[in-house]
């Protein structure tokens, strides 16, 4: 018990941070935690609303590092296994009636579904035709969504509206609940993830991004390794998407589009591509730095997003928890010395 | 002739059925139709080439997947529009450019002056930040203070876009020439040129390999040329821009696709010497980097343009008027340099669908030729198959590359500039077209040169083909119910085709089997 509570200090001290950051958050905008507790509105719900699009976009990073980051896949038709389970969930919602679970249950047969389309493609094509192909599938999702033929459901280019959130989840009046509800389904995904990866499945998988031919020549069909992940990534984006649905009042067209696959790539190479807790610390950086930008300098935002995501591809290209863990010992040691300096 | 058979079966399969459409195409509409619309396929199609082409070569050669080559395309166009219609902001802008340039151009002056400079490790470490830094200040005193005359995106009166609707309806805005105003221009000038050597030798001070340098006055050559067009520009400013701004329309175009295209190759070497280069050991990185580097260039757009369309106005060579048009035939198109020709029934556009499928078809010769029978494209061909073996039979492959980087470059600025009159200018060009040219690349063969071709050319037929029965629909036999291809089908049908043609054919249609 002491050797886990020790292995595990720095994660079990960011979760107290995150469970108490919205009551500290009230107590410093001067609101006493009970009003917190009830959703009063203040600085408390605004930090929860930013946190849940944050929670929501490192669930969506992290099943793009399971992918290209463990698997070595590179696949521009990600934002497609997102905007699935969005637009499913939205659509059974709004247009069919459906409540919560067979919701869930829907879009996890969907999300199975779009894994097994891309894998279609998989043994056939590699590296950059790869890419292409899922590109191409990608877009083709995108212009079906945007097309208006389906505009009764998807709503076009305007976005899809107006779906009605059961109460007790509302991101309007329950919002401290969504927030819990949204960190668990982090955490959960996160450790899924952990021990995916550790399993000897994902120790294949980080054979085949190293090197595939020798892995298929130890024995490995590397096809159904590939198709695991596929199908892992997929079911995490696709539940990415249905918070989406249910926390946004919109869900634009965008999320299906190109750019959005970008915002992944660009959310693990700050992060760190490779290394799953660089999906939260991307996912948080990136999100601050939007806001932050768009609020301060306003329209020329992405400009600076490019310049961070070129001088982070030159410069610190293992991303912040890569060269953390790159430099750990030489971080650790200056440390000391620092301690010792002020000891002395 | 039997093997032949055998190993292109799927291939053969693959023209066979495109040719039935074809056939099928031509069949369901009236011969003026048909022939309007494989003409535009065919000058989308060129557009499309001549981005791709340059792209196919850069991914042949270099293995990078260069994202950023649709942004680079628009910038062309712009920069184009520019030389077209304020041709004195380009003018202003020839002396910094050359100034901040100048000291680069002494690159091989610098490890000679280092050598002579003995000084501690911890100061070696410090002063080439030091010296940039010095210079970065410089230039951000200066720089911003030069005068350079510029629209202003902010105001509408003074915007691109009104600069655009005037220039096309033929007149112009009066313009003012910028003068110094809070330097003099001495100072600007010496301190420009000052901050770019300073800088020229902070940044060579980090590269520590001990070089031998000969000094002949060879080393000066560049630098004395960027100093006189320095001089020239500010010295001759009124009179180039009066020259310019008197200038007829057709050689006006033709200096805006001139400067657009090299100051394409330029972007394109600067490019690849600075981001590309270091990276060529992660590939993935540098598609990320290619990646931010468009988002970049689409924001420098909007930013120095504006974020509003317009239009380039076409040379007067293309686009006459009057009685005597739409032209019957050459002669008669000649006499008036109509607008529009008749070509079997059918108005066809000059620029559009006969000068840029012509330009086209130019280059593809130059480069097949370029590639084929000189030197250079001897390398570039055998750099494709094998980079290493190239590298130890003694060639400076380097150097090849960035060669090859800005000439792909310098070609989609050139499809931008050309694109400008007959599409429009927005910041959306880029990207469209260039998923339009990636298509191609994917359906003809990646790094493949006449498959490059070959894609563009089907791409563009397919999409002007939907785009024209969209118009005229469908009738599906034994039914009544006419179909009309939507404007959403158009991309959609030519992803689907490469999706499907890199199902059965992984390499493309005249890609090599590995």
């Amino acid at each position: 018990m002491k050797k886990f509570f020790s292995a595990n200090r720095g994660s079990l001290f960011t979760l107290l941070v995150l469970i108490l950051m919205p009551f500290i958050v009230g107590l410093f905008d001067g609101a006493s935690p009970a009003t917190v507790f009830v959703n009063g509105s203040g600085q408390a719900k605004f930090i929860e609303g930013l946190a849940i699009e944050i929670f929501i976009l490192a669930v969506y990073a992290i099943s793009f590092d399971l992918i290209f980051g463990i698997t070595g896949l590179l696949s521009f038709g990600h934002s497609m296994f997102f905007a699935v389970g969005a637009y499913l969930t939205g659509i059974a919602i709004k247009s069919f009636g459906y409540s919560l679970l067979p919701t869930l249950g829907l879009i996890f047969v969907g999300a199975v579904v779009q894994a097994l389309l891309f894998a279609l493609v998989l043994p056939r094509v590699k590296g950059i035709t790869f890419a292409l192909v899922t590109l191409g599938l990608g877009s083709v999702f995108h212009i079906l969504v945007m097309s208006s033929e389906m505009g009764k459901y998807t709503g076009s280019d305007v976005g899809l509206q107006g779906v009605i959130v059961p109460d007790f989840i509302s991101p309007a009046n329950e919002r401290l609940r969504f927030y819990f509800v949204m960190l668990v389904v982090m955490i959960l995904v996160y450790l899924i993830y952990q021990r995916f990866v550790n399993s000897p499945t994902g120790r294949v998988c980080v054979a085949i991004r190293e090197n595939e031919g020798r892995a298929r020549m130890l024995g490995y069909n590397t096809f159904y390794f590939k198709l695991a992940a596929l199908t892992l990534s997929s079911l995490t984006a696709a539940l990415a998407g249905f918070f989406h649905t249910l926390y946004q009042p919109i869900v634009s067209p965008n999320v299906a589009g190109m750019g959005f696959t970008v915002t992944a790539l660009l959310i693990i190479l700050i992060g760190g591509v490779g290394t799953l807790n660089g999906a939260f610390v991307g996912a948080v950086m990136y999100r601050l730095l939007d806001y932050g930008l768009r609020r301060y300098i306003g329209e020329s935002a992405s400009f600076i997003n490019g310049a961070i995501y070129v001088l982070f591809v030159l410069f610190i290209p293992y991303g912040i928890v890569g060269t953390w863990r790159l430099r750990s010992f030489e971080i650790k040691q200056g440390w000391e010395r620092l301690l010792k300096l002020f000891g002395q | 002739m039997n093997s032949f058979l055998r190993k292109n079966f799927i291939v053969i399969i693959a023209f066979a059925v495109m040719a039935a459409f074809l056939i099928a195409a031509a069949q369901g509409m009236e011969k003026k139709d048909f022939v309007i619309t494989l003409l535009r396929g065919l000058a989308v199609g060129s557009i499309t080439f001549l981005v791709a082409s340059g792209f196919s070569l850069i991914f042949g050669l270099l293995d990078v997947l260069n994202l950023a080559h649709g942004t680079l395309f628009m910038i062309g166009a712009y920069i184009g529009w520019t030389v077209v219609v304020r041709p004195d902001t380009f003018v202003d802008l020839l002396t910094p450019l050359a100034l901040i340039a100048s000291g680069f151009a002494l690159g091989d002056v610098y490890p000679l002056l280092a050598s002579r400079i003995r000084l501690g490790s911890s100061m070696r470490r410090i002063l080439p930040w030091a010296l940039i830094l010095v210079s970065l200040l410089i230039f951000w005193r200066i720089l911003p203070r030069y005068p350079i005359a510029i629209w202003d995106v902010e105001n509408y009166g003074q915007s691109p876009v009104t600069f655009a609707f005037m220039a096309d309806s033929g007149t112009r805005l009066p313009v003012l020439p910028a003068a110094f105003t809070e330097v003099t221009m001495s100072s600007a000038l010496i301190g420009l040129l000052l901050a770019s050597i300073v800088i020229a030798f902070g940044i060579s001070l980090f590269d520590t390999s001990p070089r031998t340098v000969k000094l002949t006055w060879k080393n000066f050559i560049w630098f004395a040329v960027a100093l006189i067009v320095a001089i020239v520009g500010v010295v001759f400013n009124n009179a180039m821009t009066d020259y310019l701004f008197g200038l007829n329309s057709n050689w006006l175009f033709f200096v805006a696709v001139v400067v657009a295209t090299l100051s394409g190759v330029v972007l394109g070497g600067l490019m690849e010497a600075t981001l590309i280069r270091p990276l060529y050991s992660r590939p993935i990185y540098q598609l990320m980097l290619t990646l931010g580097m468009s988002a970049i260039g689409i924001e420098m757009v909007r930013a120095i343009w504006g974020r509003p369309e317009f239009v380039m106005s076409k040379p007067e060579f293309f686009n006459g008027g009057g009685e005597a048009c739409p032209a019957t035939n050459f002669a008669d198109w000649w006499a008036n340099h109509c607008s529009t020709i008749l070509f079997l029934d059918g108005r066809v556009r000059v620029y559009n669908e006969i000068f840029i499928p012509l330009v086209g078809l130019v280059v593809l010769v130059s480069i097949w030729i370029l590639l084929q029978r000189t030197r250079l494209g001897m390398i570039i061909r055998a750099g494709v198959q094998d980079r290493e073996m190239v590298e130890a039979l003694g060639i400076n492959i380097r150097r090849v590359f960035t060669m090859v980087f800005a000439l792909g470059v310098g070609l989609a600025a050139l499809g931008g500039v050309l694109a400008a009159p007959s599409s429009g200018l927005s910041n959306a060009m880029g990207e469209s077209l260039f998923l339009n040219a990636l298509i191609a690349l994917a359906i003809g063969g990646l790094t493949n040169y006449p498959g490059a071709a070959l894609g563009s050319v089907i791409v563009g037929m397919i999409q002007q083909f939907i785009i024209k029965y969209g118009q005229i629909g469908i009738p599906i036999p034994f039914t009544d119910i006419v179909f009309k291809p939507t404007p959403p089908l158009v991309p959609a049908s030519t992803v689907m085709l490469m999706v499907i043609i890199l199902l059965i054919l992984p390499n493309g249609l005249l890609g090599k089997k590995e």
